[in-house]
């Protein structure tokens, strides 16, 4: 059976160049069965009706970014009734920490600070255990050029290393702002190959996590309190 | 000279791909772009064992040349780039396959050409 390939951070207007419905009819033709339009908590969110041509799931997400970590949690228990996916945008050793050590995240992106990976032993153990998947950003592969392009590539795979070792979950995403940053899932995945990652891992990581966050997360948003959740109700009998 | 025999000779993939562009592209713009980025991406000597060429390019599709073994290698060099001709565009594989004939038939002659203005 074909794989149902997710990218869970597309950026759309404003916070991309391009509008959802454009980047929903690309990301169908790139052969995405579903995309998580996650713009940035700081800038607007975009609320748009789909075009009736596009056959494909989307579903509301939020990149949250956080100057202090002490804001974040705030920010993460605001959205986590209202969207599907929760991505934090990482960036410093703090923020990286307090993403990966609280359960409601389900996605740390871009953890590298400008020192290193961002990621260690410690983050990559909490990640596993809260269940929190580590987000490859494979466009600044694309982006970047020479030298800050090295120093990616070797983060990447250290980041690889841990993730494997500690069993964290693992994405790739294309954080695309406009449509000509958007890629194929299996050219992703061919950039992923380049730090090491094996086509069955890049595989899972645009099909099956991806999808099991969004149902795991559209199940919770059917419960009534933890632990109960309504399966039928007495009208539909 | 005399052709080598077929256990000596290099073993080939062809890769069919479509050019998204807001405006058409020429083949030596694509030529442009395309070894510069196996170069910084890969170097002199990984670009040697992949032997990247330019078959066929006929906006938005063409053929690829590479050898067997560095088809990822080759997909991750035409994914890294971002323009050609001066126009934003990218580079959407549409598939692999050991002779260009079947790589047209399978991947390039059903397909129609994603307009994207249609879209905008």
């Amino acid at each position: 059976m074909p794989h149902k390939y997710y990218d869970l951070c597309v950026h759309a207007y404003p916070d991309g160049e391009h509008n959802c419905s454009q980047m929903l009819a690309m990301s169908q033709h790139l052969g995405y069965s579903g995309i998580c339009i996650s713009n940035h908590s700081d800038s607007e969110s975009c609320e748009e009706v789909l075009s009736s041509n596009v056959q494909l799931e989307m579903c509301s997400g939020i990149e949250v970014r956080v100057s202090k970590p002490s804001k974040l949690h705030g920010l993460v228990g605001k959205y986590r009734t209202k969207k599907d996916v929760i991505i934090v945008h990482g960036g410093t050793e703090s923020i990286n920490r307090a993403a990966v050590e609280n359960p409601s995240v389900d996605i740390l992106n871009h953890p590298f600070t400008s020192k290193d990976s961002g990621i260690n032993h410690v983050l990559a153990k909490a990640a596993a255990e809260n269940n929190v998947a580590l987000a490859f950003n494979v466009d600044i592969l694309i982006k970047l050029k020479g030298g800050k392009r090295v120093y990616a590539l070797s983060n990447f795979r250290r980041n690889l290393q841990l993730a494997r070792k500690y069993d964290v979950p693992m994405l790739l995403t294309s954080n695309a702002a406009s449509l000509y940053d958007l890629r194929a899932p299996r050219d992703l995945i061919a950039l992923a190959g380049l730090f090491g990652m094996t086509i069955e891992e890049g595989n899972l990581a645009l099909s099956d996590i991806p999808a099991a966050i969004i149902s795991r997360n559209r199940r919770l948003a059917n419960s009534v309190r933890d632990g109960v959740r309504v399966i039928e109700r007495e009208g539909d009998m | 000279m005399k052709t080598l025999p077929p256990t000596l000779r290099p073993q080939r993939r062809y890769i069919a791909f479509e050019v998204i562009s807001e405006n058409s592209v020429s083949r030596e713009g694509l030529l442009r772009e395309i070894f510069p980025a196996a170069s910084s991406l890969l170097g002199d000597l990984v670009s040697s064992q992949c032997e990247i060429r330019l078959l066929d390019f006929n906006y938005p599709f063409g053929i690829l040349r590479c050898l067997r073994g560095s088809e990822e290698l080759t997909r991750a060099v035409l994914s890294i780039i971002t323009s050609i001709d001066g126009n934003q565009a990218f580079i959407h594989v549409l598939g692999v396959s050991g002779t260009i004939r079947a790589a047209t038939e399978k991947y390039i002659e059903k397909r129609e050409a994603y307009e994207v203005h249609s879209h905008i």
